[in-house]
């Protein structure tokens, strides 16, 4: 067993437990607010772990550029869905928010 | 069998949680279940490709990426009023 595959077989036990436990948080949270927490560590840790996997015993070939590919868009997109999803969440409970021109905003309001 | 097969199949049991939250809850909450499995089946899909050895099969990881989030994105949209 060599040392590229110890990293390897590391990389991917990490990638592989946060996933896990993100996917436990989600189910134990008690609202959807908490539990949109749980979706960033599964989208930022766990595919850079994996395509750090990929790259590392593929090198930089196809398959590892798109493997980093995948892990990039994952960590630009999920912050804006988790933001849209939030948002819509607070839509729902409180009706939508307006600020006419010229109007004062005041503190403490919905 | 080699090591990504194996860790492949570990991460298949993330799937049931996020069915459990899909199932049960408000509204939002099962979108924020859907969007957890959709996350968990795109790193399922890219260990498969390099299980499989084959580079072309990066590239389905790729497109659920990328939908994963238009879907998710359409209905927190429609979450917003109208459902």
């Amino acid at each position: 067993m060599s040392l590229r595959d110890v990293v390897v077989a590391a990389l991917l036990v990490v990638g592989v437990g946060v996933t896990l436990v993100s996917c436990l948080g989600v189910l134990a949270m008690r609202d959807a607010y908490d539990r949109l927490h749980f979706t960033s560590p599964a989208t930022t840790i766990a595919p850079l772990a994996i395509a750090a996997a990929i790259v590392v015993e593929e090198r930089l070939s196809a398959a590892g550029i798109k493997a980093l590919l995948v892990a990039l868009l994952l960590l630009v997109t999920n912050p804006v869905l988790t933001h849209a999803t939030a948002r819509a969440g607070r839509i729902r409970q409180f009706g939508e928010w307006t600020v006419q021109p010229g109007e004062q905003v005041k503190e403490g309001e919905p | 069998m080699n090591e990504f097969a194996v860790a492949a199949l570990v991460l298949l049991a993330g799937l049931v949680p996020c069915g459990v939250v899909c199932l049960r809850g408000d509204p939002l909450s099962r979108l924020v279940g859907l969007e957890m499995a959709g996350v968990v089946d795109i790193l399922l899909l890219l260990l498969l490709a390099r299980a499989y050895d084959r580079a072309i099969y990066y590239d389905v990881a790729l497109a659920l990426t990328l939908l994963s989030f238009a879907g998710g994105m359409v209905f927190a949209r429609f979450l917003e009023r109208w459902i």
